[in-house]
């Protein structure tokens, strides 16, 4: 085990040897197999595989490697596979019974590329891939390639580099204007700039303070931050270091969301061997400064993304928002000044001090700058979790990317913004996925979720399901969400049963106004957002229901009702 | 989640608390094994004693299915709180439950991603099959089901469950049904699946 990292210089010198280390595994005479195993992975035999790489290779010196996936979901199980004197390979859809063929190179048609620049034995390079040839990663970059449990292979890629950097190279004030030059704004869906927040933070006068990342996210549509602490934990701990000396902060916690058992273990081993380097606790690499980690864990309420209800939930009661101000980074947690962060964000960081502020500000948009992870769920050929530039197209995505419509499934549009924005429709997927083109026509973007939905998903049944969505978890704090958003289901219950009126739309705007003006925080604020985009986007299935009693995609109760007039008939 | 249940979030809502009377001999829970389980929770002052409640009864409640009225008593003792104040936290957070789980135990995602695939037909179906509610369980003790509304994440293969230790995608009615018909069938339980620390102190 290695000792305490008590300077920069042996910081530096372990990095060269880790780097060397690295260097060696790569170029040497042995097979080396890196199982991707994560949380998507794992439900379909991804340590099933790993196993039977372990039993296929014991005796021999080949490595086995338990890394991350990289986003593509499609093709999981994947397993990648570098011969001496051959690049790595990455295969898809590796079953535990393929390994034996698969180390023995017999399963070149499940090769999907090759990861380097250059073709080899005719596999393409993985970035030629439709699924990966519009990324651009930053903090995806090392997903798959390093092992999330080892942080000498995270220290061999760069990690703890850009923390060093502050600490010994830069003054905070410095580093905080590398943040905000590089415009970064929170990814969690507000967008707010992280570079304020840090200078009010800095500014904050009492003590002590806190930076807390905001790891929750218990919308029903997103996995990206889980998938943050899966495959690259150490860029969301760098984040958090580098915050939290900028700022003053002496302790930083991480909020994660409990229903991500390996994100859990993964981020607590990689704050375990930080500790054991010097990298968090008592005077970090003899500079002096101090910050300890601690990790938090959430109990599945989807309030508790909130940041005050967040706070509240670390402190050990029950998450509910409170009127604002005082902001938090005034009084936040136990009170104190309170930087809180998305994971996302945070793990932009390190590479925005590594490679400046100038050079992230020119990535993406004007307004948008930089990189943004997305997920997509639907019925869409590739599934699969990326990293692009700021303001792609969503028709890139849909139909590049994330490689169109399965077969018999018809595209009717794309819920934006989780539960807290409309939708958006075929004529509209030329508009920019950043932060403010798609608010003018009732999208988000939000954390970066996107569901795709087809011709067999009603427009009134969706809207019930994300108003019930809400309704259920409201923390019914306050009375217009507590309320309001159970009147709303009711009433869209009776359309769907087929007893609506056609006043009843007006009276779900009327409801809905009440619930947006009212409401105490972000969240019932915008919980019938997604209610009034789909009756914008869909009116005439709205109308169908009330007046002639159809639903098209033949999932409401009133549809039922038909058939049994039609059989009595 | 086909919701019959008001808007309180957890078991409680649909269900109310077990009567001692109703809890099956092997799902009590042993309280010295909690006061084991709570002894790897330090804590050095007030403020880190308040932040270190959940995970302990995230711990207690991955490891024994639920928290009883006298496992919360004694997690209240830990920390120098009320059980009032546990109590609070284990019907507002919808991971815990305050009953026992039946012997298999299934999350069934109503995610988004499963929401489009059709997962409402799945909820609908416990109902009319198995005659269960989100957070019930079975009559004959066999089944306990906990719709989950955040996301599983493994979209690609929606609509998805984990029963047990294992994970079924791509489910229709008839494939869902199947594998709880197989789950129960079988020699299994709940005990099986893989839970890797899901929480835990940072100082033990």
């Amino acid at each position: 085990m290695t000792d305490r990292l008590a300077s920069k210089d042996a910081f530096d010198r372990f990095q060269r040897a880790a780097a060397d280390r690295w260097q060696r595994m790569w170029d040497g005479d042995q097979l080396v197999v890196s199982v991707q195993v994560d949380s998507s992975s794992v439900a379909k035999g991804a340590l099933r595989v790993l196993a039977a790489c372990r039993e296929a290779t014991a005796g021999t010196n080949a490595i086995v490697r338990e890394v991350s996936g990289n986003g593509a979901m499609w093709m999981e199980p994947a397993v990648e596979v570098k011969r001496p004197g051959e690049p790595p390979i990455v295969y898809g859809w590796i079953a535990a019974e393929d390994v034996p063929a698969l180390l023995a190179g017999q399963l070149r048609d499940r090769a999907v590329g090759v990861r380097g620049t250059e073709a080899f034995a005719g596999i393409p390079p993985l970035h030629e891939h439709s699924f990966f040839k519009h990324q651009l990663r930053i903090v995806m970059e090392d997903f798959g390639v390093i092992e999330p449990g080892s942080i000498e292979d995270a220290i061999a890629r760069g990690a703890y580099s850009s923390l060093a950097k502050v600490l010994f190279d830069m003054t905070p004030e410095e580093a905080i204007a590398e943040v905000t030059a590089a415009n970064l704004r929170g990814r969690g869906g507000a967008g707010f700039p992280a570079g304020i927040k840090w200078e009010s933070g800095r500014k904050a006068r009492n003590q002590p303070k806190f930076v807390v990342v905001n790891s929750h996210e218990g919308e029903p549509n997103v996995y990206k931050d889980r998938r943050i602490h899966e495959g690259d934990p150490h860029k969301i701990l760098e984040g958090m270091l580098i915050s939290s000396v900028t700022c003053g902060a002496e302790r930083a916690y991480n909020y994660i969301g409990g229903e991500y058992p390996l994100a859990i273990k993964r981020f607590r081993k990689a704050v375990a061997d930080a500790e054991r380097l010097g990298l968090i606790g008592e005077n970090i690499l003899g500079s002096g400064k101090s910050v300890e980690v601690r990790v938090r864990t959430g109990g599945g309420a989807y309030i508790c993304g909130e940041g005050s209800a967040l706070m509240y939930s670390v402190m050990g009661v029950r998450g509910q928002p409170r009127t604002k101000p005082p902001r938090s980074v005034e009084e936040g947690l136990w009170r104190r000044p309170t930087i809180l962060n998305n994971t996302e964000t945070l793990a932009n960081v390190p590479a925005i001090i590594n490679k400046g502020g100038e050079w992230f500000s020119q990535i993406g948009t004007s307004n948008s700058a930089g990189t943004k992870m997305m997920t997509v769920q639907g019925p869409l050929k590739r599934v699969g979790l990326v990293e692009t530039r700021m303001g792609i197209t969503m028709r890139t995505l849909i139909d590049e990317v994330w490689g169109g419509m399965r077969d018999g499934h018809v595209f009717k549009g794309v819920q934006t913004g989780g539960v807290s924005a409309g939708p958006i429709t075929g004529g509209q997927l030329g508009y920019a996925v950043d932060f403010d083109s798609m608010t003018e026509i009732g999208g988000m973007l939000g954390s970066g979720g996107f569901v795709v939905f087809d011709q067999h998903v009603c427009p009134v049944d969706f809207a019930r399901y994300l108003t019930a969505f809400n309704r259920v978890e409201s923390c019914s704090k306050c009375v217009p969400c507590h309320r309001g958003n159970p009147a709303l289901v009711e009433i869209l219950d009776r359309i769907r049963l087929g007893g609506g009126a056609v006043e009843d739309l007006s009276l779900m705007e009327r409801t809905s106004k009440h619930i947006i003006d009212l409401s105490l925080c972000g969240l019932g604020q915008v919980a019938p957002m997604p209610l009034l985009g789909m009756m914008k986007s869909y009116t005439q299935d709205f109308l169908d229901h009330i007046e002639n009693h159809v639903c098209a995609a033949g999932s409401c109760p009133i549809s039922a009702t038909r058939v049994l007039a039609a059989a009595a008939d | 989640m086909e919701d019959t249940a008001p808007t309180i979030v957890g078991p409680l809502a649909t269900n109310g608390p077990a009567s001692p009377r109703d809890i099956p001999p092997d799902a009590i829970i042993d309280l010295d094994e909690v006061r084991r389980m709570l002894s790897h929770f330090h804590y050095r002052d007030f403020q880190e004693a308040q932040e270190l409640i959940l995970s302990a009864l995230q711990e207690v409640n991955e490891h024994f299915g639920w928290v009883s009225l006298e496992a919360a008593d004694v997690v209240a003792e830990h920390f120098g709180t009320t059980a009032t104040r546990v109590y609070g936290l284990l019907t507002f957070y919808a991971d815990f439950r305050t009953e026992p789980r039946g012997k298999h135990f299934m999350l069934l995602c109503h995610g988004m991603a499963c929401y489009v695939m059709g997962s409402q037909r799945l909820v609908q179906n416990l109902e009319d099959v198995w005659g269960i509610a989100d957070g019930g369980t079975t009559a004959d003790g066999e089944l306990t089901v906990q719709v989950v509304n955040g996301c599983l994440g493994v979209c690609d293969r929606a609509p998805i469950c984990k029963l047990d230790a294992d994970y079924f995608g791509d489910l229709t009615v008839e494939s869902l049904n199947e594998a709880i018909r197989a789950a129960i069938a079988g020699s299994g339980s709940w005990r099986d699946a893989h839970h890797p620390v899901a929480a835990g102190s940072n100082h033990d």
